[in-house]
């Protein structure tokens, strides 16, 4: 499985990008943490984390992603396994249970899922790319993914139920879909969202949402106008953070916002806010670039891969990375509702960093295993 | 594999429409980065600011108020109140409702069940600290207005609860003890009248105060008394700290050099509380001696008050029935407000100073002092004094006085006793025994003039002009609020306000104090104490000193006319010679190179006299033309020998025995070490308590007790006026009260003198 091995095609601007992407975020974690005891050991895990995960890229890089589709029955089985587990026996005080704690690791099985799911449908589609792309073609993506997806919207958690339905998407369009399906199916989801919409506006609840979803959206499109201060405080704290930071930012370790804690889950899900507010802009914007750069190199080698079945994954990966990420923004700029979604490589999150350096390292194997034209 | 192989490529146009998507999304979360961080970012940092910049007030502790003697009348105690902040409670509705029913344990306040929109409603009804509410209601309605503001729960626990609480409440977040000053007045209720008590900033001067850097749901200000009129010297500046907080509110650091809280000054009153003490029990057990001798609840009021005439310093102002001032330290509870402002007796009015009253009797002292100063009587001229006198009303000269129309018995006090009538009266007086006997009979005729007798009396005018020279008809000056100025009548103001042309009768009674004429206590202690002290009329005052809170005495000047009270400072000139000036604490802005237009200086204490009316030319002359009247422009003094005529005459009314007004009560039944001199009065009166009992009808109108006398004669320190509302005779009631109040006097300073004191 080390055949075909080039470390001539290894990305390192990749690689580059992610580790300084992982330094910049830890250094912003030491930042946010400051001054927090309970989340002081934070640093130091994720600087392992991230050591781990260096040393994981250059692990999966070497093997051959291909072996992996050998694979593709057992990882399915076994995440759906983790998945259902979770979903069984997750009554716990979050109303969410995500976490499988492994010793001293919280281990997410939901991260790893998304990896799973693209990897199962890099084998379906690199089996059926001699088929037309008829709904049947479309069903059997679906059925694949629909067996992840539908499990983690049982936990709920309905944003990682959209990230995995826009990398089916994706990577649908990326093979091929047809473009009077992606009508169809544009025009399905649209009529979903709109009556998600229009029934939480008449306070209707819908089954396999939790109330503070269905607000959140209904919130985001119909601002209440008797919402309380709490259901948008922490976004309202996320902006005062980012505009306060100005140009340059009020400096690294100075930021009131962050430092003083008004800014909330800023170690994670709104430590975009805490480096646009000590780093401003000039920091915030390389971070978005940062991520854009990762995105961009994905796709690159999905270009270059040598099967169906490398350009599906690196696309995958693009696509988890990049909307990950610009959702993420999005709702740190208050332009996308309040997901629970971390930034990408930046945010403190030992499961979430290690699923994406694999998933770097399965792009770093498509890289390293491109056509071989140039000889 | 090693085919090459384009099939499975995705279509170019596919790529590169994704592309733009990302560019697309991309830039927008860019330039929505650019909005925030670039052109809205001055609106953002001011929000950052206003998130962790707090304006911290420390209270200025309120001045402190002494009697004469360093007694405390008034101070500042540490009051111990549990709060709860409802941001800082646990997240666990267990949790909270636990500490709930653990502090309800301990207090016996009501933890509250579920919290209903009711139950909300009922509790927004309740003051802070009022019981009543549960604690659950009081959370829940802190919660929805300021979740960071702590919320009162219990107020004025005690020292040992506040520990216990305080060592629990390491296990219970949100749950703190808050210390708060509160106002204590340990004499309470027996110098209420003096001292006044605090309430809140009301709604309508909220603005100006919170310009001055207080806090309208913390601090409080004078309501009555010393606490309002001084409020400005008690109130010091409260102390402002701005300081960087973090989320939870704790403070960081000061952003900006914290200015200090200058507490108020210290207040030292003219008040001897031992003197106040026995005056305030005369007083009772007087009353209830005679409503028991009556067995009815007769004389429900009365007001004492004891003044030094020769300085003006108030020693003792007993305004009964009085209120219980510490009842409204912490907060004004409303059953106990309606219930003062309803009781018919006024108790929250000092009646000293805010009771207009007919003085009776004790008004002949302006009558005696103009008839002699004016000549209507000699010295030893004796008047005729029978029991009644036939008198004419005529409301023009010319009017023609017809027996059985217009003419009308004017009686004296002797005419009918127990129900012998004594058509001889007094027979015949001279002017002394006039005043000592308070004859009537002589009074109408000194005051209306009478027959070839007493060709001319001394008229309205001139008997106005005396008044206002004794101190009647105009506010004293006094350092409190609410005085009023009394009525000294004049045929103008008769006509204006009740549309009828004067009349010699109105004449009659004006001459002892009934009619139209009214004043307050303090006005008739003022005519006792000027007539005194020689003539020289003192500014009364209940403030002696004011003092920082290192004692050193303040020079502070009053103007009675706006409350305003001016501080001076001691500057050093730039030609090195001392300059003063006078600022006003309320308004720096306002100074004064001299001391304050009509202003007079309260501290260190200085006598302050109105005006010595032997020296200062008051009184105007009069020329009247067919009963028109108008001041000529001429002005005299009152003789000396006119004022020690009058001394005289109320030295008899102690030694004349036994007719004079006080010879018993002063020699047989309270003997004092020293010679005194004074005036009874027994004034008619007819109000709404004695008209709704029918008593207004001619000649059994109820009276009101008055007695004022000094002492010693020839060099008087104390000046004492009793006042018993429907207390009968003056000279039996209200003159043992005197005699009583002096007595104490006597024997304080003779105690004070073993003592080695002043």
């Amino acid at each position: 499985m080390l055949r075909n091995i080039s470390w001539r095609y290894f990305d390192f601007w990749l690689l580059g990008a992610v580790v300084f992407a992982v330094a910049f975020g830890t250094t912003m974690i030491r930042s946010a943490v400051a001054g927090n005891e309970v989340l002081l050991p934070l640093v130091n895990r994720q600087i392992y984390f991230a050591l781990a995960g260096i040393i994981l890229i250059f692990i999966v890089g070497a093997i051959d992603y291909r072996y992996w589709m050998a694979l593709h029955r057992l990882m399915y089985i076994a995440i759906l396994i983790a998945l259902l587990t979770l979903t069984g026996f997750g009554q716990t005080a979050f109303g969410a249970q995500r976490w499988f704690q492994v010793g001293v690791l919280f281990l997410q099985p939901t991260e790893f899922a998304k990896i799973v799911a693209i990897l199962v449908l890099a084998r379906y589609f690199q089996a059926t790319q001699d088929r037309p792309r008829d709904l049947r073609w479309l069903i059997g993506a679906g059925a694949w993914a629909s067996g992840i997806i539908l499990l983690i919207l049982l936990q709920p958690n309905l944003s990682n139920v959209v990230v995995l339905s826009v990398i089916l998407g994706a990577l649908l369009w990326f093979n091929g879909l047809q473009v009077k399906h992606v009508l169809v199916f544009g025009a399905i989801g649209s009529l979903v969202f709109a009556s998600v919409v229009v029934l939480t506006y008449y306070n209707i609840r819908i089954p396999f949402m939790q109330e503070y979803q269905q607000d959140r959206i209904a919130n985001f499109i119909l601002p209440d106008p008797n919402a309380t201060f709490g259901a948008t405080y922490n976004v309202q704290q996320a902006l005062i953070a980012i505009g306060s930071g100005g140009a340059l930012g009020q400096g690294y370790g100075h930021g009131t916002q962050t430092q003083l804690r008004f800014l909330k889950v800023r170690h994670t899900d709104f430590i975009f806010s805490a480096i646009s507010e000590e780093f401003g802009f000039a920091g915030a914007a390389l971070a978005l670039i940062i991520i854009v750069v990762i995105a961009w190199r994905c796709m690159r080698a999905a270009q270059k891969a040598r099967d169906v079945a490398g350009m599906t994954i690196a696309y995958g990966v693009a696509t988890l990375i990049f909307f990950q990420g610009m959702v993420n923004i999005g709702v740190n700029l208050n332009i996308v509702p309040v997901s629970g979604l971390p930034l990408p490589f930046f945010s403190y999150g030992g499961s979430g960093l290690t699923s994406l350096m694999l998933s770097v390292g399965l792009v770093e194997s498509v890289a390293m295993r491109i056509r071989q034209l140039e000889f | 594999m090693s085919v090459p192989n384009q099939k499975h490529q995705t279509g170019r146009w596919r790529t590169w429409l994704v592309y733009a998507v990302v560019v697309a999304v991309a830039g927008s979360m860019l330039f929505r980065l650019g909005s925030l961080q670039l052109v809205e970012s001055p609106s953002w940092v001011a929000q950052a600011v206003e998130n962790y910049r707090s304006e911290v007030s420390e209270p200025a502790p309120r001045g402190i108020i002494y009697d004469r003697n360093g007694y405390i009348l008034a101070r500042n105690i540490a009051s111990y109140n549990i709060v709860i902040t409802p941001a800082y409670l646990p997240d666990d509705d267990a949790d909270i409702q636990h500490i709930y029913r653990e502090i309800s344990q301990l207090t016996g306040t009501p933890a509250g069940g579920p919290v209903t929109e009711e139950s909300l409603e009922n509790a927004k009804l309740f003051a802070a600290c009022a019981p009543g509410p549960s604690i659950a209601d009081m959370v829940a309605l802190g919660d929805s207005l300021a979740p960071f503001t702590p919320v009162k729960i219990v107020c004025n626990i005690g020292a040992e609860l506040a520990r216990a609480i305080r060592e629990r409440s390491v296990d219970w977040p949100g749950v703190a003890v808050e210390i708060e000053p509160v106002r204590d007045y340990p004499t309470g209720s027996l110098t209420a009248n003096v001292v006044g008590f605090l309430g809140p900033i009301p709604a309508s001067l909220k603005d100006t105060y919170e310009e001055k850097g207080y806090i309208a749901n913390r601090d409080k200000i004078g309501y009555a008394g010393i606490e309002t009129s001084m409020d400005d010297v008690l109130m010091g500046r409260n102390g402002l700290r701005v300081v960087q907080v973090d989320v939870a509110g704790e403070e960081l650091r000061n952003l900006e050099p914290p200015l200090e809280p200058r507490s108020g000054l210290n207040i030292v009153t003219t008040i001897d509380t031992r003197l106040q003490q026995v005056t305030e029990a005369t007083l009772k057990d007087e009353i209830d001696i005679w409503n028991d001798w009556f067995n009815e609840l007769r004389i429900s009021s009365g007001v004492v008050i004891a003044m030094n005439p020769k300085t003006g310093e108030v020693l003792a102002m007993v305004s009964y029935p009085s209120y219980e001032n510490n009842r409204f330290a912490r907060f004004i509870p409303s059953y106990y407000y309606d219930q003062l402002a309803q009781d018919p007796r006024h108790p929250l009015v000092n009646n000293a100073i805010s009771a207009e009253l007919a003085p009776g009797s004790t008004f002949k002292l302006s009558t005696a002092t103009g008839a002699i100063n004016e000549g209507v009587i000699k010295l030893g001229q004796i008047v005729q004094t029978p029991g009644r006198l036939l008198l004419c009303e005529q409301f023009s000269p010319n009017d023609p006085c017809i027996e059985g129309r217009n003419m009308r018995p004017f009686v004296d006090w002797v005419y009918e006793r127990d129900g012998v009538i004594n058509e001889a009266g007094f027979g015949s007086l001279d002017f002394l025994h006039c005043i000592a006997y308070s004859s009537n009979v002589c009074f109408y005729k000194l005051g209306g003039g009478y027959k070839d007798e007493i060709a001319e009396g001394l008229g309205i005018f001139r008997l106005g002009e005396y008044a206002h020279a004794l101190g009647y008809g105009a506010r004293s000056g006094i350092q409190l609020p609410g005085e009023e100025d009394g009525l000294v009548p004049s045929p103008q103001w008769k006509r204006i306000n009740t549309g009828e042309n004067w009349s010699t009768g109105d004449t009659y009674i004006a001459s002892v104090g009934q009619g139209y004429v009214l004043s307050t206590p303090l006005q008739v202690l003022m005519s006792g104490a000027m007539v005194a002290n020689y003539g020289k009329l003192m500014q009364p005052t209940v403030i002696r000193e004011i003092q920082d809170d290192e004692g050193r005495v303040i020079p502070v000047w009053f103007d009675p006319n706006t409350f305003s009270l001016y501080r001076a400072y001691d500057l050093a000139g730039e030609d090195g010679r001392m300059g003063r000036v006078w600022v006003n604490l309320a308004d720096e802005t306002e100074t004064y190179s001299l001391p304050p237009p009509d202003s007079y200086q309260i501290s260190p204490f200085t006598p302050t006299m109105k005006w010595d009316a032997t020296v200062e030319p008051l009184i105007r002359e009069w020329s009247c033309d067919a009963g028109y009247c108008d001041p000529t422009g001429n002005v005299k003094t009152i003789q000396p020998s006119s004022i020690e005529a009058v001394r005289n005459g109320t030295r008899l009314a102690v030694t004349s025995n036994p007719l004079g007004t006080l010879y018993r009560v002063f020699n047989e039944l309270f003997p004092l070490p020293v010679a005194a001199a004074g005036k009874t009065g027994t004034a008619e009166y007819c109000d709404d308590v004695a008209r709704a009992l029918q008593k207004c009808d001619f000649g059994k109108w109820p009276t009101h007790a008055w007695t004022l006398a000094y002492a010693p004669f020839e060099d008087p320190e104390i000046a004492v006026l009793a006042f018993a509302y429907n207390g009968g005779e003056g000279g039996s009631v209200a003159a043992p009260i005197v005699a009583r109040v002096m007595q104490a006097y006597f024997e304080l300073k003779a105690i004070d003198l073993a003592q080695g004191g002043e």
